[in-house]
């Protein structure tokens, strides 16, 4: 090594190592901003709660369905392993300039995994259906799918054009202002979220909005709105959710949870899990992760397309789009730690406002009865997709709760 | 099959005014022939499946046939001035030629039912019934009106006022009539070749225009099938961004009108913003209507694309022109609507062409650019790019 390159290395070092304490340092923060009583978990038997039949018929639907899922992510690496290969000959198919020709060779990366994408996700459905979980015709479907594609298009343009203007006027550190880029468009989307949702109405049910509020009250959460999602078209399983920012704050509730034989403690229960989400500032937490994340993931593209000439180029993009998805495979598991222990502290408040635990151990069942979940699933299958604790845990905590209870 | 257009485009106002009560006996005669046509149209199909060849007297018939259908829609739709005979014989202003019988393969004869379908589809978005009063009144504005119809109509309003007919005009209504002739023709086996829907070679000579909007095309063909497969999923992002440039265009233009009626002549930014914004929704559509290959860029940047417009620089139109600019683009925009619809099935059959060949059809490709010509030619003209009205026929460029 020259002594010029020498001289260069050693700032460059420097940083990535005062870099990668900061970055440990946020991550640490974050994790402990989600508070969670250290609980000693009591070990309790699937077989207490859920008949044998049961057991067996989730584990039976969970595993086929996970191992499908690994089939799938297995075949979109090798895909897009060949494409990061010869993609960049689709340049030619291009009229766009430099960052229109990139946005048009990261759809194709994209549409490619699609393809590859879609016999995996008809046995999906295939087995969803044999299950009763799903309604949707398989033409449907596949329709849906198609046509979220295009919206994924128009939102991945938006990406790669930030990033390779980006890229073509900061030469070496533009990963860095790649992030706070990203981070902001994911902010925006997350505010506007909750206006983007399909076939939502509010909630004009005057008992569940007083309970709403109270909720709010207790947990000193923002008042949030109350939304309807109708989606028993397509599935029976029951779910909720709570997005948006600070005045866009929404709990939407699916019409599954509404109308199908949920009481109304336990519909307050779930309503108590959403308003935790919100009283702990989750989605902004989230977009916290996110930064985090995306700080080592845009670092790997510069990193990687540099023997293409850089991420300015087009030709780098299948490349970029290889790293970034296998990147997010790597993470996922991580991330779902971070994700099921805002889980849990959400069912924990939710345990602390309505004080009754035998309604959540209620609640547990009957999402994993009406969504077929196997409620104590086998390691990796949790590690690589439980962003929720499992239902067994979850119906642990309820008894840890209730055996903490003075 | 090739179309015979001698037209000289002089109308008289007499029989302009009473085309379609003139042209009843002839429609009536039409039908009849029509039913006699289709009992001989089956022998011909079993008589061509076993010997291979069509029959000569049953040839003849069907050949004629076509032949009065085609004089009598192009008396009708004003295309020509002279009544037509009843019998179908050559020497129409608007006639068809019609070769001798030859082999055909006999696989394309027992499928030709299937196999004429997309020509059809196509035949019915440019012919509609051949109609215009009887398409207007089945389609009371639901499915828009066939290309021929609208051509039609605005000839007659034409022809009416100048004694004459519109050349673009009538060339478009002698295309759509050319297409039509070959349809039936493949249909009743008088013929074998494949419809062309090619514009540049269904009507003989074409004039060389140099309008103020132009296209030109140096498009090569082939195409991309993972581009085509794909192909609306791609052009959504453009879309959107059609749609918000779209919106700004709206508030430029209306600012455009004013600015026009006052100082007599488009400011040169925004005369250039807007022709951006055509050259761009013309690169956009064809890219998703498949008449182009290359991904479009975003900002319609002149010398980009395969299919380029050419925008002369802000003219000094007539300031009356340009007051009832919107009633007077309403016929072009209108029109312009109606190639859309062909432009729409014109992607759709090359989708499925460019995805099994690799290659767009010439002809289709050719109908698409000739429909994006005007529908750009219309937005230009109404947007106050310029004050040439579109061209309605088909043209090459200079």
């Amino acid at each position: 090594m020259s002594e010029r390159a020498r001289s260069l290395a050693r700032p460059a070092t420097l940083a990535l190592i005062v870099g990668a304490a900061l970055w440990a340092w946020a991550a640490v923060a974050l994790w402990q901003s989600t508070e969670l009583p250290s609980l000693d978990l009591p070990h309790l038997d699937p077989h207490s709660f859920f008949s044998d039949s049961f057991l067996h018929r989730s584990a039976t639907y969970e595993r086929f369905l996970a191992i499908l899922g690994v089939l799938g992510l297995v075949t979109v690496v090798a895909v897009l392993v060949v494409y990061a290969r010869h993609g960049h000959r689709l340049v030619r198919e291009s009229a766009a300039g430099r960052v229109g020709t990139g946005m048009l060779l990261a759809m194709l990366g994209f549409a490619v995994v699609w393809l590859a994408e879609v016999p995996f996700g008809l046995v999906a459905l295939w087995w969803q259906r044999r299950y009763g979980v799903s309604h949707q015709g398989y033409l449907t479907h596949l329709l849906d799918s198609f046509l979220g594609l295009g919206s994924q298009f128009v939102f991945l343009c938006l990406g790669i054009g930030i990033a390779m203007g980006l890229a073509g006027v900061m030469r070496r550190w533009w990963w860095l202002a790649v992030v706070p880029a990203f981070v902001g468009l994911a902010a925006l989307f997350s505010f506007v979220s909750p206006y983007l949702i399909p076939d939502t109405s509010a909630i004009d049910n005057p008992t569940l909005v007083a309970e709403a509020r109270a909720l709010e009250r207790i947990e000193g959460a923002p008042h949030a709105r109350l939304r309807e999602q109708e989606v028993h078209r397509f599935t029976d399983a029951p779910n909720a959710e709570a997005l948006g920012l600070g005045p866009t704050s929404t709990v939407v509730l699916w019409d599954t949870l509404l109308r199908d034989g949920f009481s109304r403690e336990e519909i307050r229960l779930v309503l108590a899990h959403e308003v935790g989400h919100l009283a702990h500032h989750d989605p902004l937490k989230r977009l916290g992760w996110l930064a985090l994340f995306l700080l080592p993931a845009w670092g790997l593209v510069a990193l990687f397309t540099r023997r293409r000439g850089g991420f300015a180029q087009p030709e780098s993009v299948p490349i970029a789009i290889l790293v970034l998805v296998a990147f997010q495979l790597l993470a996922t598991p991580l991330l779902n730690v971070t994700s099921r222990r805002q889980e849990a502290s959400a069912d924990w408040a939710a345990l602390q406002a309505t004080h009754e635990p035998a309604t959540e151990k209620a609640v547990m069942r009957k999402l994993a009865t009406k969504s077929l979940s196997d409620p104590d699933p086998p390691f990796w299958a949790y590690a690589l997709y439980e962003n929720h604790p499992t239902i067994m845990q979850r119906i642990e905590m309820a008894d840890a709760w209730e055996a903490q209870r003075p | 099959m090739k179309l015979l257009l001698t037209d000289d485009l002089r109308r008289s106002r007499g029989t302009v005014f009473f085309r379609a009560i003139f042209a009843l006996p002839f429609l009536i005669w039409l039908a009849v022939w029509a039913v006699a046509a289709f009992f001989v149209a089956f022998v011909n199909w079993v008589a061509t499946l076993f010997e291979g060849r069509s029959p000569t007297p049953l040839h003849d018939f069907l050949a004629r046939f076509v032949r009065y259908a085609t004089q009598v829609y192009a008396y009708l739709n004003l295309a020509a001035e002279p009544l037509p005979t009843f019998d179908g014989k050559p020497g129409y202003p608007v006639d068809v030629e019609i070769e001798p019988p030859v082999a055909q393969n006999r696989w394309t004869v027992a499928f030709r039912l299937v196999l004429a379908l997309p020509a059809l589809v196509l035949a019915t978005v440019l012919v509609g019934s051949g109609n215009f009063v009887f398409d207007s009144v089945r389609s009371s504005g639901r499915l828009g009106f066939a290309v021929l119809g609208l051509a039609a109509m605005f000839g007659w309003f034409y022809a009416m006022f100048k004694a004459r007919m519109d050349r673009g005009l009538r060339d478009l209504i002698a295309y759509a009539l050319s297409y039509a002739a070959q349809t039936w023709g493949y249909l009743l086996l008088v013929t074998d070749i494949y419809p062309d829907s090619d514009p540049l070679t269904a009507i003989g000579p074409l004039p060389t225009r140099s309008d103020p909007v132009r296209m030109e095309v140096t498009d090569e063909l082939r195409r991309s099938r993972l581009t085509v497969l794909f192909r609306l999923a791609l052009a959504f992002p453009h879309l959107v961004w059609l749609t918000l440039w779209g919106v700004l265009a709206l508030f430029a233009a209306v600012f455009n009108w004013v600015v026009v009626l006052v100082a007599g002549v488009s400011p040169q930014w925004l005369h250039r913003f807007l022709s951006r914004y055509v050259r761009y929704q013309l690169h956009v559509s064809a890219f998703l209507y498949l008449v182009g290959n290359p991904f479009p860029g975003f900002v319609g940047a002149p010398g980009t694309y395969p299919i380029e417009l050419h925008v002369a620089g802000p003219e000094r139109p007539n300031r009356w022109a340009v007051f009832f600019r919107l009633v007077l683009a309403v016929p072009a925009l209108m029109l312009a609507g109606a190639f859309g619809s062909a432009l729409l099935v014109v992607a759709v059959l090359g989708w499925f062409a460019a995805l099994f060949t690799g290659q767009m059809p010439l002809g289709l490709r050719n109908l698409g650019a000739f429909a994006l010509r005007y529908i750009a030619q219309a937005y230009a003209y109404t947007l106050l790019v310029t004050g040439a009205y579109p061209y309605s026929g088909p043209c090459l460029e200079q």
